[in-house]
């Protein structure tokens, strides 16, 4: 498990390599096998036979992460916080004695991966892209728990750690060392070895600045006037961005503040009590249910058609050249693949590809990426007219105006150009991929891709199955998203297929409430605190009263009398007859001046004059989040998505239903089946037959069953 | 019972609460020497008749820290068989002290009691001393606790006031304060500073601007929006959802300045009055303390004007002048319009936001300078009130003898 080395120079080489594992992971296993290799090392040093110690990996990465498996089915406070002391105590044991000691991080080191780092006197890691360096436990609902904010505290100050901690940011080695986290970049691997001799040669002595009388920590405590001023800021923008909804963060900012006011080993202890106060919160169990395991269940193709060899797209085709297929465009050229960019002709074509330009300028300006990255990537995006261009396509995507005879058309055309072993997808949000797929030569090979805007920074893509798609042109497609590093869920064909449906009702949901008399100021702040990353007015404002409404209206086409009517039509119909249909016609449920809200639309107050003073906020948060939850168990018993996992991802990632809820499904496990139905109930009764329960939950319940 | 009386009421005059302020070179325990000398002077007194010495005092670290009330009590010289404390309850300590002072003469535990404040807001700024409620992450997000200008903003929002109320007020303010300093009316108990040589360093307000005008106010630019922005107005929001968004509409205008000053009283029972020789001047029929939502904050003074009221049982009607703290705008006028007060008899000689809220010892200006007004025009009752950091009020109501 940890190799030891001893050259001429006294130098102990300690290499990490758990042999039953792919990768080296922090956990009780690794600390306790430390133990007698630091009591041999301390017995060295006693004698004079030892300089220092470079602290390395045999792996790909260094150090993956701590033991999630572990801390996920923990449920004793009294456990954790011996699990986060321990390592603790291992960590004080290897920067304690004096003995200089290098991290030699060759691979990617995150997590508590990365917190023994910060208990190394020196960090070195090799100069590439690949190896990623942070604290990711944030995204868990966790946070460093053996020690490592306290360190973080100790050598950037709190605001800084505070940011590094609490983005749960992955730096690349250059940023690492911009940012302060590592002290040198190595060329390659021998160079980082020769590199921590050098340090440990010319450094007989490690002491940790925290170990040092008189150091203190950067920018001050929270005793010092001006960081007091600095913290209430902090903790400002901090419940702006968060709404008391995420335990984590808030746990991140208070050890931190906590911290600076005590010696380092307290500061430690108060970091293990709020760390296991974390690890057993809901929030932190739900987030790491969807955000580890059911992301990477998908990850690991599990809903991927089994049996077909893996699709490595080379060249892709793209109809349309505006938002949506300029936005794919650059996912594409970003991730490596050839793009043949078609419109009317070739100058509209490349106006597609300057708003792709415009896109890497902004990653540019972020530092995300270098010129000559962008250099190569746009090289790869080729401007035309013509069809023919798509004889050499892998795939060919439709992006063109929401139209069938438009959509047909194209189709048709690119068909002719395509070869029986590419495949054709359209982005449609609107239309049947069954009525579309007509057009195709190969109606087994067609697909839906419905994509999400903003497209560079959605993480999701709906691959929508007709009822002719091959298993195969699914597996491609679940390939092809993948590749452009987004995460795919499968869906089957149907209005709105999965998340616009859901979040459609979301919509309806808050714009009927407007109808009860409910101030629309309450709807849009009840969803907000609900953990809605914006509010249903504003949200229908921006997507188009048109589209909100029309969805309604082929739904009620489509399921004829199984439709149950949404009271929230009215108040659309209502909208559409003033002619304030949204954001794009710069009027909807707000005002707008040069397309920035300036306040809500006045005749709202008239047509629904507010009579609803006596609301429980509560209330009107469970009963959004309870709209969405019905609807996707629906959606889920009809087929529309097919696991648990995608129903979950696609909720969070695709409409941005609250991750600290776990997810859509996750929502009724957490509530209790029993008084989730007898909460639907209750709402039922209130608000007529769109709260009804579905059979499958009723059955569920029966037979004792969570998602 | 024992009825409080008082006896006599004195403040330096208030300067600018920043570096260029007359009043920054003098140390907080000077400014309260000064008060304390007057009141000795003025009422011939020997000061180990005194039983304790109340002072109010809202960050009270450095040149205030460790109880600067004995701290000044010996350095006046003051007989040392004279108890000091300093006390705490943010803006209206001045008139908590007095309140204190007036409960122990009435207990009967005491028979002479010197209470005021202090604050040096140019040396020890606000907030100096730290404290969960501002500068703790996890007790603001329990607690909703906000800056206080982004409380008035809320609740001139909730309220609906606009900008050209609070401005037409703050002008109202600024024209009734200087106004009354070039009448001489503050004169009667302005105590002028001096230094160690006797050379003359403030002897009235200077906080004033009498050219203020309308336009001038609302050429100024809001004060707490960008801290609105950053966040707090989302604290704002969660406790009142129906809100749509926080109007940011108090000014460095509209709102008190940051003084330098201090204030003093002298209370005690009728027995120990005519001991003395003291001519009471009034009495105090009631003083009592509320709390209302922290994060609104600034609403208390309704409340504990109707309890101050009912302690005494009196009506509103029986209130010839009152005097409501001008924090902010927004506050008055809430207080005027909910209690219905008639604006003529409120704040009449304008209030902190011409003078300055010197915090610790506002309270006892504040008193000091209704009594005065009182005699000067022969009425006989007056309530005083103050908003409070965390959600409180306070009301003491007065009558003339």
């Amino acid at each position: 498990m940890i190799r030891y080395k001893k050259d001429t120079d006294n130098i102990v080489t300690l290499t990490l390599d758990m042999s039953d594992r792919k990768v080296n992971i922090m956990n009780h296993e690794i600390s306790q096998a430390f133990i007698p290799v630091l009591q041999h090392l301390k017995e060295e040093k006693a004698k004079g036979q030892l300089r220092g110690i470079i602290l390395t990996s045999d792996k790909k990465t260094f150090l993956a992460g701590g033991d999630l498996d572990y801390l996920y089915k923990s449920d004793s406070a009294e456990e954790i916080f011996n699990y986060s002391q321990q390592m603790k105590a291992f960590f004080r044991d290897l920067e304690r004695p004096g003995v200089p000691v290098v991290a030699a991080i060759n691979g990617t080191a995150l997590g508590s991966g990365f917190e023994l780092p910060f208990a190394c006197h020196y960090r070195i890691a090799i100069d590439d892209n690949d190896i990623k360096l942070g604290f990711p436990e944030v995204t868990l609902g966790l946070m460093p728990g053996s020690g490592g904010i306290i360190r973080l505290l100790w050598l950037l100050g709190i605001e800084k750690a505070y940011n590094v901690i609490s983005s749960g940011k992955k730096y690349t080695p250059q940023e690492a060392l911009a940012e302060g986290l590592i002290h040198e970049i190595a060329l390659h691997k021998d160079d980082m070895m020769q590199r921590a001799k050098n340090w440990l040669m010319t450094h007989p002595e490690g002491r940790q600045k925290w170990d040092i009388e008189g150091c203190s920590i950067p920018n001050g405590t929270p005793n010092n006037p001006q960081t007091a001023k600095n913290i209430a800021a902090l903790t400002a923008r901090h419940i702006k961005k968060y709404r008391y909804n995420y335990p984590a963060p808030n746990a991140i900012l208070n050890t931190l503040v906590e911290g600076a006011k005590m010696d380092f080993d307290t500061a430690c202890r108060i970091e293990s009590r709020n760390f296991t106060k974390l690890v057993l919160s809901t929030e932190s169990k739900n987030m790491t249910k969807v955000f580890w395991y059911e992301l990477n269940s998908i990850r690991q193709d599990k809903s991927r058609p089994k049996g077909y060899g893996k699709f490595r797209p080379r060249k892709v085709g793209i109809i349309g050249s505006g938002q949506m297929g300029s936005g794919i465009a650059f996912a594409c050229a970003k991730n490596g693949i050839d793009v043949v960019l078609k419109d009317v002709s070739k100058s509209v074509a490349e106006q597609g590809i300057n708003l792709a330009k415009e896109k890497f300028k902004q990653l540019l300006d972020q530092n995300k990426t270098t010129p000559e990255n962008v250099k190569t990537a746009l090289s790869k995006i080729v401007a035309t007219e013509d069809s023919s261009e798509f004889e050499t396509c892998d795939l060919v995507i439709e992006a063109v105006f929401e139209n069938q005879q438009i959509k047909g058309k194209v189709t048709r055309d690119a068909g002719k150009h395509m070869d029986e072993y590419s495949f054709f997808a359209s982005t449609t949000a609107m239309l049947s991929i069954d009525d579309l797929s007509q057009y195709f030569p190969k109606p087994e090979n067609y697909i839906g891709l419905r994509f999400f805007v903003p497209i560079e920074d959605a993480p999701l893509v709906e691959v929508v199955k007709g009822p002719k798609t091959s298993d195969e042109s699914v597996a491609r497609a679940f390939d092809f998203v993948k590749k452009i590093k987004k995460t795919p869920i499968i869906v089957k064909d149907n209005p709105g297929f999965y998340a616009a449906r859901v979040q459609n009702v979301y919509l309806l949901e808050g714009i009927v409430m407007l109808q009860e008399g409910y101030s629309p100021a309450i709807i849009e702040n009840a969803c907000m605190m609900a953990g809605m990353p914006i509010g249903p007015l504003s949200k229908a404002d921006n997507i188009s009263l048109k589209v909100v409404l029309n969805a309604e209206r082929r739904a009620a086409e489509i399921y004829g009398k199984k439709y149950i009517i949404h009271p929230a039509t009215e108040v659309l119909q209502m909208m559409e007859k003033e002619e304030r249909t949204g954001r794009f016609n710069g009027a909807g449920f707000y005002n707008y001046t040069d397309g920035k809200i300036t306040g809500f639309w006045e005749g709202l107050y008239e047509h629904y004059p507010v009579c609803r003073t006596d609301y429980n906020i509560d209330h009107l948060k469970e009963r959004i989040l309870f709209a969405q939850v019905l609807e996707a168990v629906w959606c889920y018993q009809e087929g529309i998505v097919f696991s648990v996992e995608e129903a979950n991802i696609g909720s969070v990632y695709g409409w941005g239903f609250p991750s600290f809820k776990g997810g859509v499904l996750q929502f009724v496990n957490d509530y209790g089946i029993d008084q989730f139905i007898e909460k639907a109930k209750e709402l039922e009764e209130e608000h007529g037959p769109r709260f009804i329960v579905p059979k499958l939950l009723r059955k569920m319940a029966l037979e004792s069953k969570i998602f | 019972m024992n009825d409080a009386l008082i006896f006599d009421a004195v403040r330096t005059p208030r300067g600018k609460g920043k570096k260029s302020g007359s009043l920054h070179e003098i140390k907080p325990i000077h400014l309260l020497e000064t008060v304390m000398n007057a009141i000795q002077s003025r009422n011939d007194l020997d000061t180990k008749n005194v039983n304790d010495l109340f002072i109010g005092c809202v960050t009270p670290v450095w040149d205030q820290g460790a109880n600067i009330a004995k701290a000044a009590l010996l350095y006046s010289g003051w007989d040392q068989s004279v108890s000091g404390m300093q006390i705490n309850r943010f803006c209206a300590s001045g008139l908590e002290a007095v309140n204190l002072a007036a409960m122990k003469i009435r207990a009967g535990w005491g028979n002479l009691v010197v209470a005021g404040g202090v604050e040096s807001m140019s040396r020890v700024p606000m907030g100096s001393d730290g404290g969960p409620l501002l500068f703790d992450p996890s007790v603001v997000m329990k607690t909703g606790h906000i800056p206080q200008g982004v409380s008035a903003d809320l609740l001139a929002s909730i309220e609906g006031f606009t900008r050209e109320e609070l401005d037409q007020y703050a002008l109202l303010s600024q024209q009734r304060a200087s106004h009354a300093r070039d009448q001489g009316y503050f004169k009667p108990s302005i105590i002028p500073v001096y230094d160690e040589n006797g050379l003359l360093i403030l002897k009235e307000d200077e906080f004033i601007r009498p050219n203020t005008t309308l336009e001038g106010l609302a050429a100024l630019s809001p004060s707490f929006e960008e801290i609105g922005k950053m966040g707090y107005d989302a604290v704002g929001h969660s406790k009142y959802p129906f809100l749509d968004h926080v109007r940011h509409i108090h000014t460095a205008g509209n709102s008190s300045g940051m003084v330098d000053g201090a204030s003093l009283m002298l209370l005690g029972n009728k027995e120990k009055g005519e001991k003395l020789g003291l001519t009471p001047r009034a009495r105090i029929l009631s003083a009592v303390t509320v709390s209302v939502e922290p994060t609104i904050m600034l609403t208390g003074p309704g409340p504990a004007s109707l309890k101050a009221l009912e302690y005494a049982k009196m009506k509103k009607s029986d209130i010839d002048l009152w005097e409501m703290n001008e924090a902010f705008a927004a506050p008055v006028l809430k207080f005027q319009r909910d209690l219905h007060i008639d604006i003529d008899k409120l704040n009449v000689n304008g209030g902190a936001i011409a003078m300055g809220h010197p915090l610790g010892a506002t309270g006892t200006i504040l008193l000091g300078t209704l009594l005065d007004e009182l005699e000067r025009r022969d009425l006989s009752t007056g309530l005083v009130t103050l908003c409070i950091g965390g959600g409180m009020g306070i009301a003491t109501i007065i009558e003339r003898i």
